[in-house]
């Protein structure tokens, strides 16, 4: 039990627009354990970013239970979400979402200017370890704009790894990037899992798929398969 | 094509009537407000006057003490002004007077001018009937000789062409009218007749000769500033040679209409700096509102591009929409100002006793006119190309692939700053200004004078007739024995000048005391007004110590005086001024009369009110009589009855004694405060509008910039930023933006309203409150525009807000 990082329970999200009512997630059971690597696929709309966005406190579900490191998150202040995000969980988005009027250090630094536990020199020092973790270390004073796609990403990771979060959560992390980039991408996430990094990774590319050990499908807002690789049985890797 | 891309913008116009119609309007307050300004002050002070040459026509003024007044030169000081300075031809010299002409019809009085021979010639303007001066008529002992004016002749002798070589009776003597000026003609001012000057400096020493004001053209490439170096050159050596009579005095010239400004041109370029300022920030606006639109448009643009469109079309297309905008926006402000013109007209009628100066025509004229086509024309591009230039320019590839509306990205952020920045300084400078005016307005309007003003009527009355001080006091007398005596009127006040109105001023030296300086200029000044026993404490101004005049201090030999409460204080601070001794200083003239100062009164305001803090003293009449007095009387029935019987005293006295400027006394004591009422009024309207254009465009940038950054702040908020942390960073944001733009804006703001506060002498501490009141006031406008934005975008789910488009 000291193992789960994330418990789902029955986890529902609906979406109300007008006299709509979409049900983007429904009796969702989901558990994440330290040190796994899970990838989360389905067809476009089937509410697999919905359901990253539930993991990682972007959004709020309807109903269900949600616990994160073994305390009930379902039902926080917004100010402690903030908090969690920032300590607990990196972001890797599809498109990048680096800030443009920041440099690259800059952007790495931002989560961990939110914190108020850091001294400036310890937070040079964890966007320096960041940043060479990455390969990225020399275009530390460089601007998004000036940077490749797929550099761009690995600021991306680099920025979401800072805090040394218990979980990355990716949302098509390749999805921006040409085969070469996508890649490296995915070599640096899986180097991070090797490492010991709790990952999950929404992708509908089944080549980054495959290089979870876990592979979650949803359809319809519903889980609908939950395996583990082969290769990771194959390799009998605890899960 | 062109009409293609005017109906596309009209289509995209008529869809958004909100957003069109406030664009509309804030241009129309903006150019209106603008044109209003300085066609106004065009009109007043710098327009060239309607005659051949008038552009390079001048006058010669005195000024004391480096402050420009409106007074006159000597005589001599003129003579040598014009034998010593280059650059100024065909010189003249006249003297404002007020006239009294008896006609079959009774005596009226006009204003007239006492003037050198050219004086027609220097306007380039004949006669319509008969001749001007000659030479030979302006020398003393001529035959009196006289130029009406048109209406004059119009009215008094009904238009008749057989007027020339008629007499007229000019101040009790017999004038012959030797021409007659055309309709119109009032030169230099309001001017209804023109009589010689009948003054020759050679037969005058210079502490007695008269003061005129110098006229001249200024040669071709000469400029004011040249002759005004020259002046003061000339002036000094004349101080130095003649310290009594010239120390600290010196000559300016300025255009004629230009003459009217005197000390107050700082505040006419602040108010002008202020009208352009509101224009600027409509235009900031507009502009503003048409780059936010750009901005949704990118996507729309971007297809464009990828269709094939050169970069001129897109800016030709997108100035269409800025060109009807400012078009429309320009019309309604025309027409609004237009009408605002026209009343102005009517309005400032009411600042004067006489009609305003002859060249104060308001309306639109071709000045006007060709500013507001300028004005047009750069609010156009102003407010149409820089939002066209951007978004034709921006990243569409990157549009057109992930659609994002953050193409504009860096710069845009960069120049919504800027944007925000000017509005700030803008903002903050036209409102201290204004405040500063509509402040001074005030206090102006509001000052105690000192004396009671309900239920009386007052009336001027010129004895200029009457040569001698003994045949003055007699009438004066006479006067008000019978008003007192008549029906209608319960109380009869007379004086050289009522409390709150203009009174001439006079140095003043104290028994004791020494003054270094043999010079006028060093003695201490004071108002000096004859007054009748009684007329003071009918008027409510109260005795502080002492007495007031009696049937004991009449005599001409007599000398008592009381003092103002704020002379006792000044000149007596430890001591009782009772009993104490003072002479007013006459130019020119050795006689010392040491007046014993027999009670204090208290302190009463004359003339502009900025002037408050001048002392006063007062003389009974039956001691120092004057040529003008105003008669006060309180009513026991009505105004028209009140003015009736006036009159008929009057007649029965001496039916050539007119009586003129009939009005209440509370009239008389508002159009002194009238003008700067009037303008403080404008001030007040620009200050509302500059704060709501202000306001709406603050808050317009700010919100267009962070909902732009909306995407931004949910990656912080994934990040792990809570709502506090954001709305602290974007409020810093503000703040800065605030420090950036209202510093400087306070400094400018602070410069204006001191120029302004010096002017209107309302005080450096209320200057120091306004400036604190409009750094809050600024501040919250700046806070809230950045706050509800920002709580608006923290509103969305992180999730939401990262996907914001």
């Amino acid at each position: 039990m000291n193992n789960v990082i994330i418990k789902l329970e029955n986890i529902k999200k609906v979406f109300y627009t007008d006299e709509v009512e979409t049900h983007a997630l429904s009796d969702i059971n989901l558990t994440i354990n330290k040190g796994e690597y899970i990838s989360i696929s389905g067809p476009s709309g089937c509410g697999k970013s919905t359901l990253l966005s539930l993991l990682g406190l972007l959004d709020t579900n309807t109903s269900g239970l949600y616990k994160l490191s073994n305390h009930d998150v379902s039902d926080i202040s917004k100010k402690e979400r903030a908090r969690i995000r920032n300590r607990e969980i990196g972001f890797i988005f599809q498109s990048f979402n680096l800030i443009s009027d920041l440099d690259v250090s800059e952007n790495v630094e931002l989560p961990l200017t939110y914190r108020n536990d850091l001294t400036k020199a310890q937070r040079q020092q964890m966007v320096q370890e960041s940043l060479e973790k990455v390969n990225m270390a020399h275009r530390s004073n460089h601007y998004p704009a000036q940077l490749s796609g797929g550099q761009q990403q690995r600021i991306a990771i680099a920025r979401a790894i800072v805090g040394k979060p218990s979980i990355i959560l990716a949302d098509e992390p390749t999805g921006n990037l040409d085969s070469k980039n996508a890649e490296a991408v995915m070599q640096l996430l899986d180097m991070l899992h090797s490492e010991g990094a709790t990952i999950c990774m929404v992708t509908h590319d089944p080549r980054s798929a495959e290089r979870a050990q876990r592979n979650i499908d949803i359809l319809d807002g519903q889980i609908i398969a939950d395996n583990l690789q082969n290769h990771y049985v194959n390799n009998d890797i605890a899960v | 094509m062109i009409w293609q891309d005017f109906n596309y913008a009209l289509r995209l116009l008529s869809k958004k009537t909100g957003f069109t119609v406030l664009t509309t309007l804030v241009m129309a307050t903006g150019i209106g407000i603008s044109v209003f300004m300085f066609s106004f002050f065009n009109t007043v002070l710098f327009k060239a006057l309607p005659f051949e040459d008038g552009e390079t026509l001048v006058v010669i003024s005195g000024s004391l003490q480096g402050k420009k007044s409106s007074s006159s030169i000597n005589l001599h000081d003129y003579l040598s002004i014009r034998d010593n300075v280059q650059g100024l031809s065909e010189f003249g010299a006249y003297r404002n007077e007020s006239v009294i002409v008896s006609t079959r019809d009774g005596a009226r009085r006009y204003p007239a001018i006492l003037a050198e021979a050219n004086i027609f010639k220097l306007t380039r303007t004949e006669p319509i009937l008969g001749r001007s001066f000659t030479q030979a008529e302006n020398q003393k002992g001529a035959e009196s000789v006289v130029v009406i004016g048109y209406d004059l002749w119009q009215n008094h002798f009904a238009g008749d062409k057989g007027v020339i070589k008629q007499r007229l009776k000019v101040n009790g003597t017999s004038h012959q009218i030797i021409g007659v000026m055309p309709q119109g003609y009032l030169f230099p001012n309001i001017a209804k007749m023109w009589l010689p000057l009948h003054e020759d400096a050679n037969q005058l020493i210079r502490g007695d000769s008269g003061r005129i004001r110098g006229l001249a053209h200024l040669d071709k490439g000469i400029s004011l500033a040249d002759i005004n170096n020259q002046l003061s050159l000339v002036m000094q050596k004349l101080a130095v040679k003649y310290p009594q009579t010239n120390s600290n005095i010196s000559a300016y010239v300025t255009s004629i209409p230009g003459a009217g400004a005197r000390e107050g041109l700082a505040v006419v370029y602040s108010m002008q700096a202020v009208a352009l300022f509101i224009l600027i920030l409509a235009s900031i606006n507009v502009g503003n509102l048409l780059l936010s639109r750009a901005i949704e448009r990118n996507k729309e643009t971007a297809i464009r591009v990828a269709l094939g469109a050169p970069r001129l079309r897109l800016i030709s297309q997108m100035l269409w929409e800025s060109t009807i905008i400012c078009t429309v926006g320009a019309l309604i402000g025309l027409l609004v100002m237009a009408w605002g013109l026209e009343i102005t007209e009517g309005i400032v009628a009411t600042f004067f006793s006489d009609p305003p100066a002859f060249w104060w025509k308001f309306g639109l004229d071709n000045y006007t006119l060709k500013l507001f086509f300028a004005i047009v024309i750069g609010t156009i591009l102003v407010t149409g190309l820089l939002p066209a230039w951007k978004s034709s320019g921006g990243d569409f590839n990157a549009v057109l692939r992930d659609g994002t509306r953050g193409a504009l990205g860096k710069k845009s952020g960069r120049l919504s700053k800027l944007l925000v920045i000017s509005e700030i300084f803008i903002s903050m400078t036209v409102l201290i200004a204004t405040a500063v005016m509509v402040y001074a307005s005030f206090m102006q309007s509001n000052k105690d004078i000192g004396a009671e003003t309900e239920n009386v009527l007052v009336a001027n009355v010129l004895v200029t007739a009457y040569d001698s001080a003994e045949k003055k006091i007699q009438f004066v007398n006479t006067l008000q024995s019978r008003l007192e005596n008549s029906a209608g009127i319960s109380e009869v006040m007379i004086s050289s000048a009522l409390p709150g109105l203009f009174s001439l001023e006079a140095n003043i030296a104290i028994e004791g005391q020494e003054y270094s300086n043999i010079t006028n200029a060093s003695y201490p000044s004071a108002n000096y007004i004859s007054i009748m026993p009684g007329s003071l404490a009918k008027l409510g101004v109260e005795l502080r110590k002492g007495r007031y005049f009696d049937h004991s201090d009449d005599g001409l030999g007599k000398a008592s005086v009381l003092v103002s409460e704020s002379f006792a204080l000044r000149h007596f601070p430890q001591q009782s001024a009772i009993d104490k001794r003072l002479r007013v200083i006459q130019k020119g003239s050795d006689k010392v009369q040491w007046l014993r100062i027999v009670g204090v009164v208290e302190h009463t305001i004359q003339g502009s009110r900025e002037s408050e803090s001048v002392p006063s003293i007062y003389r009974p009449y039956s001691q120092a009589p004057r040529a003008q007095i105003t008669v006060a009387m309180k009513m026991a029935a009505n105004p028209v009855l009140a003015t009736k019987t006036l009159r008929k005293v009057l007649q029965s006295i001496d039916a050539d004694l007119p009586s003129y400027q009939i009005e209440t006394y509370e009239q008389s004591n508002n159009r002194i405060t009238a003008p700067i009422r009037f303008i403080s009024s404008l001030m007040a309207l620009f200050a509302l509008a500059a704060l709501v254009l202000a306001a709406s465009g603050i808050y317009g940038v700010m919100a267009n910039t962070i909902s732009q950054r909306t995407q931004e702040i949910g990656i912080k908020r994934a990040l792990g930023a809570d709502d506090e942390y954001i709305t602290k960073e974007y409020l810093m944001t503000g703040i800065k933006l605030l420090l950036w733009g209202g510093v400087p804006g306070l400094l400018a703001g602070s410069f204006m309203g001191f120029a302004m506060s010096k002017t209107f002498g309302t005080g450096n501490a209320a200057l120091v409150v306004i400036a604190v009141t409009m750094v809050v006031l600024i501040g919250s406008v700046v806070l809230f525009a950045t706050y509800l934005p920002t709580k608006r975008a923290l509103k969305l789910e992180p999730s939401q807000a990262l996907h914001y488009q």
